[in-house]
C-alpha cells in the first residue's frame, strides 16, 4: 500500500530499470522554467490523502516560475461574466494561457517517462502547439479563417526569427570569445521541411496570379490546398519516423558530465493518471481561455486600434510561445545552441507541416473553405523568413550578428503589419477574400 | 589476311594488343548499362555456317535483345499498324510512348559505342535525343505549348522524380551507413541550372512589370533569342569544362566489380547504321504522338498540359530512372547524381535554347516564357534540389521530400484548366490570346 502510493507519488529510486527517454530539446528548454517544490509545508499536513494531493497541486501548480500568471485565468472567467470590456477578456485571457501552454508541455513530458522514449516523443511533437491547435480549430469553427491562416503564419515566424534571433543574441552576446558551433544536420532537415511547406502556399499563390493575368479560367485553390495538405501530413509522418526512429542520433542532445542540471533525479513527479487528469483538465481551461480569444478579437482590435493581422500574427504567438521562448534563451547563454535550434526549428516545422494541413483537412470534414492561400504579402514574408533562416544556419556556426538580424527583420515584419494593415484596408481585403471564396463556390 | 582482320574489328574482336584509349565510364554510361544483359553470342548462332548471316545476326542479337525492356519492341509494329488502320487515337498515343522507351535506350547504348571516334560530346549530346525530336516535331506543326511542356516536364522529371527516387531508395537500402556525394558537380550543375531558371524568369517578370501592347510579345522573342544563344555558348564552356580542363570532377570512381568487358560489341559502321535507323524510328514514333496528343487528351479528360509535363518525360526517361535507382542502391550516389543533375543541365541549358533557334530558322514564334505556374515550380525546384545537395550528404528524408514536391506539382498540372487546353488545340498560334478568367 506504501510503495504504491509512494509510486503514484513519484518516490521511485533509481532501482527502477526504466529506459530512461532521451531528451529531446524541448523537454530540456522547459524544464528550465520548473522550481523543485519544496516538500516541508505539506510534510506538515497529517492527513495522508489530503497530503498526496496538495502534493499534487503544489508540484503542477506552482512548479513553474510563471505560476503567478494563473490568477489571470480566474479573473478573465469573472471579466467574462460580469461583462467588463471585451478588450480586458482579450487582455486576461492571453495573460491565463502564458502558464498553461508551459504546463501542458511539463505534463506531456511526465507522461512521456511511463510510456517510453517512442510514444514519449511522438506525444511531445504533437501535444508541443496544443496551444495553437486549439485556437486554430476554435476559429475555424466560428468561421474565422484569415485569424486561423495569421495565428498559425505568426507562430512560424515566430519561431523562425523572433525566437531564434534572440537566443543567438544571448548566446553571442554571453559567449563572446567562445566559438558557437551547433550540428547542421537536424537544422538542415528542418529547413528542408519548411521549403516544403512553403511550396505549397506558393502554390495556390501562383494560381491566383495566373488567374489574374488570364492565363487560366478556374480558381481551383481549393483542391490544390487540400491535396497539398494531404502530401504535407504524409512528410511529417515520415519525419516523426526520421527523428524517432531511424535517425534518432541525429536528434538526441549530447548531454556534458559537467553540467549540474543534467545530473538532477528525472524522476517523474506525478503519477500516470494524475497526470493524465491534469492534462485533461488543463486542455478544457486551454480551450475555455482560446474562446474568449478568438470572441473578443476584433473588439479588442478596435479598441485598442491595432488590426486583427497584427494581433494575430504577433501578439497571440509571443504569449502561445512565452515558455518555450525563455527556455531557448536560457540555454543558448550556456552555449548550448542544438537545444534552441531544436525548440525554435522544431516548432516551426511542426506548425508548418502537422498544424497547418491538419486545420485545412478539419475545416474540409467541417465544410469550411479554408485554403493554403495565404495572402501575398504574408507568403512573402513567410518565404523570405524561411530563406533568411536557413541561410544563417547553413554553415553549421553562428555569433550575435546573427542573431541581431534575425530579429530585425521580425521587427520590420511587425512594422509592416502595424501599418500596412491598418483596421480600415484590412476591411477591405478581407471583403475580397470573401467575394473570392463566394465565386469560387459558384465556379466549382 | 586483310579481310578477316577488317570483319574482326567490326565486330569488335578486338585483342587487347590494340591501343585504343579506354573511355572513362560516364555515369550515364554506367547507368544504363545496368539494363544490359550480356548477350549469348554462342546460342543456336554457331550451325548458322555464312558467315555474313552469322554476323548479322549477332549485331541484331547484340542490338535488339540486349537490353530487358526489349519486349516493348514490340509496341512499335502495333503503333504502326493501329496508324495505318485508323485505330483510336489514343491506343496510337499509347502504343507510341511505350515503343520510345526501349528506343531511348537503345539510342543511348549504341551512342557510348560510337564514343571512340568523337568522345564524350557525342554521348552528351546523344544522351536527350528522344526529347529533341520529339520537341523538333512538335515546333515543326507549331505546337508551341507542347514543346514548351515536354521540355519543363523533362526537367522537373529530372530533378525532382528521378533524384526524389533515387536518394529515397538509397537511403532506405543504406539505413546504417552514411551517404555521401562528391559536392562540386553537383554544384556546376545547379550553377547552370539556375542560369537557364533566370532566362525562363525574365521574360515573366518583363511582362509582370506591365509592358502593355503588341510590341511586347515582339521584345520577349528578341530577348528569348539572345538568351538562347547565350544559354548554348554555356553549354559549350561547360561540356569544355567536363570533358577537357576538369575532367576529374566528373569522372565516377571505378571499382573493380564494373570492370566487365567495356569493348565495343558492335562495330562502327554498323552502330552508325542502327543509329540512323533507330532515329528514324524514334521520328516517325514522335510524329504520332505528338499528332495524337489532344486527341488523348479530350478523350481522357486529362489536359495536355498534364499529359506533356508529367507523362511524357516518365516515359521518355524510364531507362536512366532505373539505373540510377540501382545505383542509389549500391551507395553509388555520384551516379545517380550524375544521371539525374546532367540530363535536366543538359535539357534546360541544350535542348531548350536549340528549339529557340530551331524556331527562329523556321519562322516559328518560340520564346523562353513559360507561364506563371510553369515558372515559379521551376524556380522553387531548382532552389530546393539546390538546398538539398549542397551539404554533400544524403538520406531518404530528402528524397522523400523531393517525390513529395513532384506530386504537388502533378496535381497542380492535373487540375489546371487553362484556355489552351479547353479551346483551339489545333496548333495555329491561338494560344495566349485568349484571356477570360471566372467570375
Amino acid at each position: 500500500m506504501d510503495s504504491v502510493v509512494s509510486m503514484e507519488n513519484g518516490g521511485l529510486k533509481g532501482s527502477s530499470k526504466e529506459v530512461r527517454p532521451g531528451k529531446t530539446a524541448h523537454s530540456m528548454s522547459s524544464s528550465s522554467l520548473r522550481k523543485k517544490s519544496s516538500a516541508r509545508l505539506v510534510s506538515r499536513v497529517r492527513c495522508e490523502l489530503l497530503r498526496n494531493v496538495l502534493t499534487n497541486l503544489q508540484e503542477v501548480i506552482l512548479g513553474t516560475k510563471l505560476a503567478i500568471l494563473f490568477p489571470a485565468i480566474l479573473l478573465a472567467i469573472a471579466a467574462h461574466f460580469y461583462n467588463f470590456g471585451r478588450a480586458w477578456v482579450f487582455g486576461l485571457s492571453l495573460l491565463g494561457l502564458a502558464p498553461l501552454a508551459e504546463r501542458v508541455s511539463f505534463l506531456t513530458e511526465q507522461i512521456a517517462y511511463y510510456t517510453g522514449p517512442t510514444v514519449g516523443g511522438l506525444l511531445n511533437a504533437t501535444c508541443g502547439n496544443v496551444t495553437e491547435l486549439i485556437i486554430a480549430v476554435l476559429a475555424l469553427s466560428q468561421n474565422k479563417i484569415d485569424v486561423v491562416k495569421y495565428s498559425l503564419l505568426g507562430s512560424i515566424l515566430s519561431n523562425l526569427l523572433l525566437v531564434l534571433g534572440t537566443s543567438l543574441l544571448c548566446g553571442g552576446l554571453a559567449n563572446l570569445h567562445k566559438e558557437q558551433k551547433f550540428d547542421r544536420k537536424q537544422a538542415d532537415v528542418n529547413c528542408f521541411l519548411l521549403l516544403l511547406g512553403l511550396f505549397c502556399h506558393i502554390l495556390p499563390l501562383l494560381f491566383k496570379m495566373a488567374a489574374k493575368s488570364g492565363e487560366i479560367s478556374t480558381l481551383p485553390t481549393l483542391s490544390i490546398s487540400r491535396a497539398g495538405s494531404i502530401v504535407m501530413l504524409v512528410a511529417y509522418v515520415a519525419y516523426l519516423v526520421f527523428q524517432l526512429w531511424t535517425h534518432r542520433q541525429m536528434f538526441e542532445t549530447k548531454e556534458d558530465s559537467d553540467d549540474d542540471d543534467a545530473v538532477e533525479e528525472e524522476v517523474p513527479v506525478i503519477g500516470f493518471w494524475s497526470g493524465f487528469a491534469w492534462l485533461a483538465g488543463m486542455t478544457v481551461v486551454i480551450a475555455l481561455l482560446s474562446e474568449y480569444i478568438v470572441g473578443s478579437i476584433e473588439a479588442a482590435s478596435d479598441s485598442w486600434g491595432l488590426s486583427v493581422s497584427f494581433i494575430s500574427i504577433i501578439l497571440l504567438p509571443i504569449v502561445g510561445n512565452a515558455a518555450e521562448h525563455a527556455g531557448a534563451i536560457i540555454f543558448a547563454f550556456k552555449n548550448k545552441l542544438d537545444i534552441s535550434l531544436g525548440v525554435a526549428l522544431g516548432s516551426a516545422t511542426q506548425i508548418s507541416m502537422f498544424v497547418v494541413p491538419l486545420c485545412v483537412i478539419v475545416a474540409w470534414i467541417m465544410g469550411i473553405q479554408m485554403d493554403l492561400d495565404f495572402n501575398t504579402i504574408e507568403t512573402g514574408c513567410l518565404a523570405l523568413s524561411i530563406i533568411l533562416t536557413a541561410f544563417t544556419l547553413q554553415d553549421g556556426t553562428s555569433h550575435y550578428m546573427k542573431g541581431i538580424v534575425l530579429l530585425l527583420c521580425y521587427v520590420v515584419i511587425g512594422a509592416c503589419f502595424i501599418f500596412i494593415r491598418t483596421p480600415s484596408n484590412e476591411a477591405n481585403i478581407l471583403n475580397v477574400a470573401k467575394t473570392s471564396t463566394n465565386s469560387q463556390m459558384l465556379g466549382l | 589476311m586483310g579481310s578477316n582482320e577488317v570483319w574482326n574489328l567490326e565486330n569488335g574482336i578486338t585483342n587487347g594488343s590494340s591501343h585504343e584509349p579506354r573511355l572513362v565510364k560516364t555515369a550515364h554510361s554506367l547507368s544504363s548499362s545496368s539494363l544490359r544483359r550480356k548477350s549469348e553470342l554462342a546460342i543456336g548462332l554457331d550451325d548458322v555456317r555464312p558467315l555474313l548471316l552469322k554476323r548479322i545476326l549477332i549485331n541484331f542479337q547484340e542490338v535488339i535483345l540486349g537490353t530487358k525492356i526489349c519486349p516493348l519492341f514490340l509496341a512499335i509494329p502495333f503503333a504502326i499498324v493501329a496508324q495505318s488502320y485508323g485505330f483510336g487515337r489514343p491506343w496510337i498515343f499509347v502504343l507510341s510512348l511505350l515503343g520510345l522507351a526501349p528506343l531511348a535506350e537503345r539510342v543511348s547504348f549504341l551512342t557510348e559505342c560510337k564514343r571512340f571516334a568523337v568522345g564524350g560530346l557525342l554521348n552528351a549530346t546523344c544522351g536527350n535525343a528522344t526529347e529533341l525530336i520529339i520537341a523538333i516535331f512538335a515546333l515543326y506543326q507549331r505546337k508551341i505549348d507542347v514543346v514548351k511542356y515536354s521540355l519543363l516536364g523533362s526537367i522537373l522529371s529530372n530533378l525532382l522524380l528521378v533524384l526524389g527516387t533515387s536518394l529515397l531508395c538509397g537511403g532506405l537500402a543504406n539505413l546504417s551507413k552514411e551517404q555521401r556525394f562528391d559536392r562540386n558537380s553537383a554544384d556546376v550543375n545547379v550553377l547552370l541550372l539556375s542560369l537557364g531558371v533566370l532566362c525562363h524568369a525574365l521574360p515573366l517578370l518583363s511582362q509582370q512589370s506591365g509592358n502593355a501592347g503588341t510590341s511586347a510579345d515582339s521584345s520577349i522573342l528578341l530577348l528569348s533569342r539572345a538568351s538562347s544563344i547565350v544559354l548554348l555558348v554555356a553549354y559549350m564552356t561547360y561540356l569544355f569544362f567536363q570533358l577537357k580542363t576538369h575532367r576529374q570532377l566528373f569522372e565516377s570512381q571505378e571499382d573493380d566489380e564494373n570492370d566487365e568487358d567495356e569493348k565495343a560489341v558492335v562495330g562502327f559502321g554498323s552502330s552508325f547504321a542502327w543509329l540512323v535507323g533507330m532515329t528514324v524510328v524514334i521520328a516517325l514514333l514522335s510524329e504520332y504522338i505528338v499528332g495524337t496528343i489532344e486527341d488523348a487528351s479530350i478523350t481522357w479528360g486529362i489536359p495536355v498540359s498534364f499529359l506533356s509535363i508529367i507523362l511524357l518525360p516518365i516515359v521518355g526517361n524510364a531507362a536512366e530512372h532505373a539505373g540510377a535507382i540501382i545505383f542509389a542502391f549500391k551507395n553509388k550516389l555520384d551516379i545517380s547524381l550524375g544521371v539525374a543533375l546532367g540530363s535536366a543541365t543538359q535539357i534546360s541549358i541544350f535542348v531548350v535554347p536549340l528549339c529557340v533557334v530551331v524556331g527562329w530558322i523556321l519562322q516559328v514564334d518560340m520564346d523562353l516564357s513559360l507561364s506563371t505556374l510553369e515558372t515559379g515550380s521551376l524556380t522553387i525546384s531548382v532552389v530546393i534540389v539546390a538546398f538539398a545537395l549542397q551539404d554533400g550528404s544524403s538520406h531518404y528524408m530528402k528524397g522523400a521530400v523531393l517525390l513529395f514536391a513532384y506530386i504537388v506539382i502533378s496535381v497542380c498540372f492535373l487540375v489546371l484548366q487553362s484556355p489552351t487546353n479547353l479551346g483551339n488545340l489545333n496548333g495555329s498560334g491561338y494560344e495566349s490570346s485568349v484571356g477570360f478568367s471566372a467570375a
